[in-house]
């Protein structure tokens, strides 16, 4: 485990305490459950059914310093309809990180880059905040049960204190075995709007040096299958493709940032009270960095180190109900 | 860190009760509800291979397992006790059927799923009622479906078709 502060474990404890807590707390749930970590699938609650569930995306590794960033998601989830699924996240993140970019100096993960401006970019930054909060509605158009093909349409707004995001994704799942080998495809589109404070160091009369609103678009790729190799568990494997624009647009290459590929395994329990989804992928070496050519390049052995990449990500789902 | 805050993710892994099974019926109470009055004799045994393929080509859905969980009715017929795949876990259902091989009952007796046992409501499992081999037996279409219990629908209504093939392939026919 890489060296963190005294302050920094203290607020990691914290985190972990506040990630878990609900989970210890007795709540008459019942629950549809992940079989992913990173990938959706269309199975949805049935109308009038309540989940509650707890997200934990550990991400780490940079090329250089130190860097840790623990995302958390707290979601409550309802069956509207058999084929509608309406949630609600609250979305809090805590991270520690010191010379970790590709330049050797600060590089603060994205989701804290309005408190990362105008850093000494040589001094430790540890943080935790409130990201925001999401809703997320699911469709299910078809169902893998009895068609031929599951497709289902996610949407999901998230608002915070600097952030408005759109996120929507097409989902496809297709269903082999008695339904117990799964693969899941899905295509992911996610604009972001991040307020960022005014930096001191840049050129006068850019965005840059004024209090203004970054854009952002993500378009991701993502691919899994999943077997239930005995009952109550299941283990598969996963893949996701993210590319970044540097717009609201996606369509057209000038914009284009950054990309990088994931993969990994992923391992599910789910029983008739409880569940869980762990999985852990890594970056492979075939990322590109559009926007910065050369030295300036974020890229370091073909692994994409920009601000929202970094080598390991190990997420896991929890949730229980009664 | 604090070793106490490691009681946090102890505590959740402790709650972590094994899925227990709602059990509706036992054997013998299915038996009873199917075939009030008669004397069932089992008749257990074993798929061959080849039967295991003929049945699977016959009705188009995979043989869990070889082993064929079947009693003889004093009556006439067949009581078979089965398995399919759920959400989790495995659904514990029998099948009664008649002296000429037409389904005469459906019964849940095991269902460990947090949801879809609506599978036990009767008007649904009575859809099955009279049904011989060569019937379509397909979900949304001579079977209906409960919204919000697919899964489980799908899976029975698969099993019995399965059934009716092994009745004709392996029963029936010595």
């Amino acid at each position: 485990m890489p060296r963190v502060s005294a302050r920094g474990r203290r607020r990691l404890v914290l985190a972990l305490t506040l990630l878990l807590a609900p989970l210890v707390t007795p709540v008459p749930v019942r629950a549809d459950e992940p079989l992913f970590g990173f990938i959706q699938t269309v199975d949805l609650l049935p109308k009038g059914k309540f989940e509650v569930e707890q997200w934990a995306t550990y991400r780490y590794k940079k090329a250089w310093g130190d860097f840790h960033v623990l995302e958390n998601r707290t979601e409550f989830s309802y069956g509207i309809t058999d084929a509608f699924q309406l949630s609600a996240y609250a979305n809090w993140n805590w991270t520690t990180s010191k010379k970790d970019g590709t330049d050797r100096k600060q590089l603060v993960a994205e989701t804290f880059a309005p408190q990362g401006v105008g850093l000494d970019p040589d001094k430790r930054f540890t943080d935790t905040r409130f990201i925001g909060v999401s809703l997320e509605g699911i469709w299910r158009l078809l169902s893998p049960y009895t068609d031929p093909v599951g497709l289902g349409i996610l949407l999901e707004p998230t608002f915070g204190p600097d952030l408005v995001e759109f996120e929507s994704r097409l989902l496809l799942q297709k269903n082999f075995f008695d339904d117990r080998l799964v693969i899941a495809f899905n295509f992911t589109l996610a604009q972001e709007l991040r307020q960022l404070p005014g930096d001191n160091t840049a050129p006068p009369g850019t965005d840059e040096a004024t209090r203004h609103w970054d854009r952002e678009t993500d378009l991701n790729l993502g691919l899994a299958v999943s077997y239930r190799f005995a009952r109550n568990w299941s283990a598969g494997w996963e893949f996701i493709n993210e590319r970044e624009f540097s717009e609201l647009i996606f369509w057209q290459g000038k914009y284009a940032t950054n990309d990088a590929y994931y993969t990994g395994p992923t391992l599910h329990y789910g029983g008739k009270s409880f569940f869980f989804t762990l999985t852990g992928i890594r970056q492979l070496p075939i990322a590109q960095d559009f926007a910065n050519k050369g030295a300036a390049s974020q890229v370091r052995g073909g692994i994409n180190y920009a601000d929202d990449f970094e080598k390991y990500r190990v997420r896991v789902k929890l949730g229980f109900y009664f | 860190m604090h070793a106490r805050f490691l009681l946090v993710p102890a505590a959740s892994v402790v709650l972590v009760a094994p899925a227990q099974a709602t059990t509706y019926l036992t054997v013998e109470q299915a038996q009873a509800v199917l075939f009030p009055g008669a004397t069932l004799t089992e008749d257990t045994r074993t798929l061959t291979k080849e039967q295991v393929r003929a049945i699977e080509r016959d009705s188009g859905v995979n043989v869990l397992t070889p082993r064929l969980r079947v009693w003889r009715v004093s009556t006439g017929g067949w009581f078979i006790v089965d398995e399919v795949v759920g959400k989790h876990e495995f659904i514990t259902y029998a099948l009664g059927l008649d002296a000429d091989g037409a389904v005469s009952g459906v019964e849940i007796l095991d269902y460990r799923e947090a949801y879809g046992d609506q599978i036990r409501i009767p008007a649904w499992r009575a859809q099955f009622q009279g049904k011989r081999h060569g019937a379509r037996l397909k979900l949304t279409d001579d079977i209906k479906n409960i919204s919000g219990a697919t899964l489980s629908c799908r899976h029975i209504t698969d099993g019995v078709k399965r059934l009716l093939a092994t009745h004709a392939i392996a029963l029936a026919a010595r």
